[in-house]
C-alpha cells in the first residue's frame, strides 16, 4: 500500500513531463475531428469583505482568513487544464489552480493529473490524482463560471476541505428509462494541508472508498453519495493538548481516555452520505444537498445541507440561499469529577477546545449572477450568518465564541473560463 | 411610393426569414437516417447517446455567440445558452467531455458534415443541401 502510495504521488510529476512533450505540434488526433492537446482555463477574480475583529471568515480551510477587512485573495482562482490525447480512447489530463492557501508547493497546486481510458461507450477507468467527488459541485467548485453562486456555500463545502485524491474511479453510465444513469466507484487516497485558527494542519486519509450514483434529465438530477476514509495522519496545532490527555492516567481522570479518542482525529474512521437534487426549468433554478458525516472525530461529526433557489430574468438570475451545519454530538468535560490543579488546566484546555471544534452556524444569501458575456459572468452577494454560543467551528476563532454572534459577508466577482 | 413598398414587405417578411427552422445533419456514409430528441441531447450534452454498434459522433457547434446556437440549444433543452454554457464548464472542468468544437457559420458546418462520415452538426434550414442527412428538425421558438 505505501510503495502504491509512492507509486501515485509520482504520477502528477511523470503526466506533467508527458503533456510538455508535445507542445508545439499539431498532431492529428485519434478520433476524427478532435484536437489531440486541448489547453483550457478558468478564473475567479474576486473582493471579498467579512468576518469581525476576533471571529474571521474563513470560506475554505486552505485560505487565510478576514477579520473585517477586504480582501482580492478569499475567492479569487486561477486554474489552467491540458488535455491531451494519447492514444484512441486513452487521454491524460493536468489541471493546475493558483490561489491563496496555506501551502504553495508543487505538490497542492497540481490539483488534478490522471490517465483515462474508455473500454467502451459507456465506461471509463481513471487513474492518477482526481478531484474528490463527493458533493454536487465538488470537483468544479474553484470554477465560478460553472455554478450560480459569488462562493460555495460555507456550511455545506467547507467541512471537506479535499480537493483531490489519487487512486482510481471507474464511471459506468447509460440512459435507462427515468433519465441518464450514472455510477461512479472510487478508491485512493486523499489528505490537505489546511488552516485552522491561523495555524498549519496537515492531514493524510487512507484508504479512502467511495461511490456516488445519479439519475438526471433535461430538468432534474438526483444524486447519492457514500464514502469512507480513515485519518492515517494528521499533524495539529492541537496535538500537545491532544497527547497530553492521552498520557492522563485512567484513575487520575476517568474520562480523559474517552475525550481524546474524540478529539485525537488520527486512526478514526469517517463515513459521509450525501443526496442532492437539482431542477432547472421555466426560468427557475433550483438545487439542494443534505449530507450525514459521521465520525467518532468530533471535529467532523456533524449534518449539513442547503436548499438554494433562484430565476432567471434574461441574462440576470436572482437567487437565494439557506444553509446549515451542526455538529452531531456534543462531548464536554464532566464537571462533576475531582481532578488535581495541573489536570485542571487540562480540563478546561480541553473544553476549550471541544468549543472551538463545535459546529452551529447557519447562512442565508441573496444575489445575482449577470451572464454578460458566453465566457464570463459577474456575480454579488451577501451572506447573513448566525453562529451560536461555542458554535463556531467553521469560523477562524482568535478567542472563544462565549456568545452568539452574526456576521455579514459581501462579495463580487467576475468569473471566466477560456 | 414604390421603395415605401418594397421596405414594408422587407420588413413584413424578414421575421420568416431569420426564424427558419434548424435542422440536424449528418454525413451519408454514417448510415443513420434519425435520432431522437433524447439522443440529439446525449451528444450534444457531452453523453453516450447509444447508438448501434457504439457508434460514435463528433459534434460540431455554431459560434459561441450565434443566435442559431442559442435557437439550437433552446429547441431541445427549452434552456437559455448561458446555462448551456455553464453546463459545458462542469463538464470540460471535471473531465468528463470536451465541448462540441465551434466553427465559424452555417457553410462551415455543412463543409465538415459532407467530408466527415462521423461528424453531426446543425444548421439553419435554408442552407441544407442534397450532400448531407437530416435527422433531426428543430423548430426555432426561442423567446
Amino acid at each position: 500500500m505505501c510503495y502504491l502510495a509512492r507509486m501515485l504521488r509520482l504520477l502528477p510529476f511523470l503526466l506533467t513531463f508527458l503533456l510538455m512533450l508535445p507542445f508545439g505540434q499539431h498532431v492529428q488526433a485519434f478520433e476524427p475531428g478532435t484536437e489531440r492537446l486541448r489547453i483550457s482555463g478558468f478564473g475567479t477574480l474576486g473582493l471579498t469583505w467579512g468576518g469581525k475583529k476576533d471571529y474571521g471568515l474563513q470560506k475554505e480551510f486552505i485560505h487565510d482568513s478576514q477579520f473585517g477587512s477586504v480582501s482580492i485573495l478569499t475567492d479569487s482562482v486561477f486554474g489552467l487544464q491540458v488535455d491531451f490525447n494519447i492514444a484512441k480512447n486513452l487521454d491524460a489530463t493536468i489541471q493546475a489552480v493558483a490561489e491563496d492557501r496555506i501551502r504553495q508547493d508543487f505538490n497542492n497546486i497540481v490539483d488534478w493529473a490522471y490517465l483515462s481510458y474508455r473500454p467502451t461507450a459507456s465506461s471509463v477507468i481513471r487513474a492518477g490524482r482526481m478531484g474528490i467527488d463527493l458533493f454536487m459541485l465538488s470537483e468544479y467548485r474553484n470554477v465560478g463560471y460553472a455554478y450560480l453562486w459569488t462562493h460555495p456555500v460555507i456550511e455545506f463545502y467547507k467541512p471537506i476541505s479535499l480537493s483531490h485524491y489519487e487512486g482510481f474511479d471507474f464511471r459506468y453510465s447509460r440512459r435507462i428509462k427515468p433519465g441518464y444513469f450514472e455510477l461512479k466507484v472510487f478508491g485512493g487516497q486523499t489528505g490537505s494541508d489546511i488552516n485552522v485558527d491561523s495555524d498549519e494542519l496537515n492531514l493524510r486519509m487512507r484508504p479512502f472508498v467511495g461511490f456516488n450514483t445519479s439519475l438526471e434529465d433535461n430538468d432534474w438530477k438526483v444524486r447519492l453519495t457514500y464514502s469512507t476514509t480513515n485519518t492515517a495522519f494528521i499533524k495539529a496545532p492541537a496535538d500537545p493538548l491532544v497527547n497530553a490527555l492521552n498520557q492522563v492516567p485512567q484513575t487520575l481522570w476517568p474520562q480523559a481516555a474517552g475525550l481524546h479518542d474524540r478529539l485525537k482525529g488520527v486512526d478514526t474512521q469517517t463515513h459521509y452520505f450525501s443526496a442532492g437534487f437539482s431542477y432547472e426549468k421555466n426560468n427557475w433554478v433550483v438545487q439542494s444537498e443534505f449530507a450525514l458525516i459521521a465520525s467518532r472525530w468530533a471535529s467532523v461529526d456533524m449534518t449539513n445541507g442547503y436548499l438554494s433557489a433562484g430565476r432567471r430574468f434574461g441574462s440576470v438570475t436572482l437567487y437565494t440561499v439557506g444553509s446549515y451545519a451542526r455538529s452531531s454530538s456534543r462531548p464536554r468535560v464532566d464537571q462533576n469529577q475531582i481532578l488535581s490543579a495541573d489536570l485542571q488546566d487540562l480540563a478546561i484546555a480541553t473544553q476549550n477546545l471541544l468549543n472551538a471544534v463545535h459546529i452551529d452556524q447557519n447562512t442565508v444569501s441573496v444575489g445575482l449572477r449577470w451572464d454578460f458575456h458566453p465566457r464570463a459572468a459577474l456575480k454579488a452577494q451577501w451572506d447573513h450568518t448566525w453562529t451560536r454560543k461555542h458554535g463556531g467551528g467553521l469560523l477562524d476563532l482568535k478567542k472563544p465564541l462565549d456568545h452568539d454572534i452574526t456576521l455579514n459577508t459581501l462579495s463580487a466577482n467576475l468569473n471566466f473560463v477560456f | 411610393m414604390h421603395f415605401l413598398a418594397i421596405l414594408t414587405t422587407f420588413i413584413i417578411f424578414l421575421p420568416f426569414q431569420v426564424r427558419a427552422d434548424i435542422v440536424v445533419i449528418v454525413n451519408p456514409q454514417s448510415n443513420i437516417t434519425a435520432l431522437t430528441h433524447h439522443q440529439i441531447i446525449d451528444i450534444y450534452m457531452g453523453r453516450n447517446p447509444g447508438l448501434a454498434d457504439g457508434q460514435k459522433l463528433q459534434p460540431y457547434d455554431q459560434a459561441m455567440d450565434s443566435p442559431t446556437r442559442s435557437d439550437f440549444y433552446y429547441g431541445i433543452t427549452k434552456k437559455p445558452v448561458s446555462a448551456i454554457n455553464a453546463y459545458w464548464a462542469r463538464l470540460l472542468f471535471t473531465g468528463r467531455a470536451s465541448p462540441p468544437k465551434p466553427v465559424a457559420d452555417n457553410s462551415a458546418i455543412l463543409d465538415i458534415i459532407e467530408k466527415n462520415p462521423m461528424a453531426i452538426g446543425y444548421l439553419d434550414e435554408r442552407y441544407l443541401n442534397e450532400h448531407v442527412t437530416v435527422v433531426y428538425k428543430i423548430k426555432r421558438e426561442n423567446p
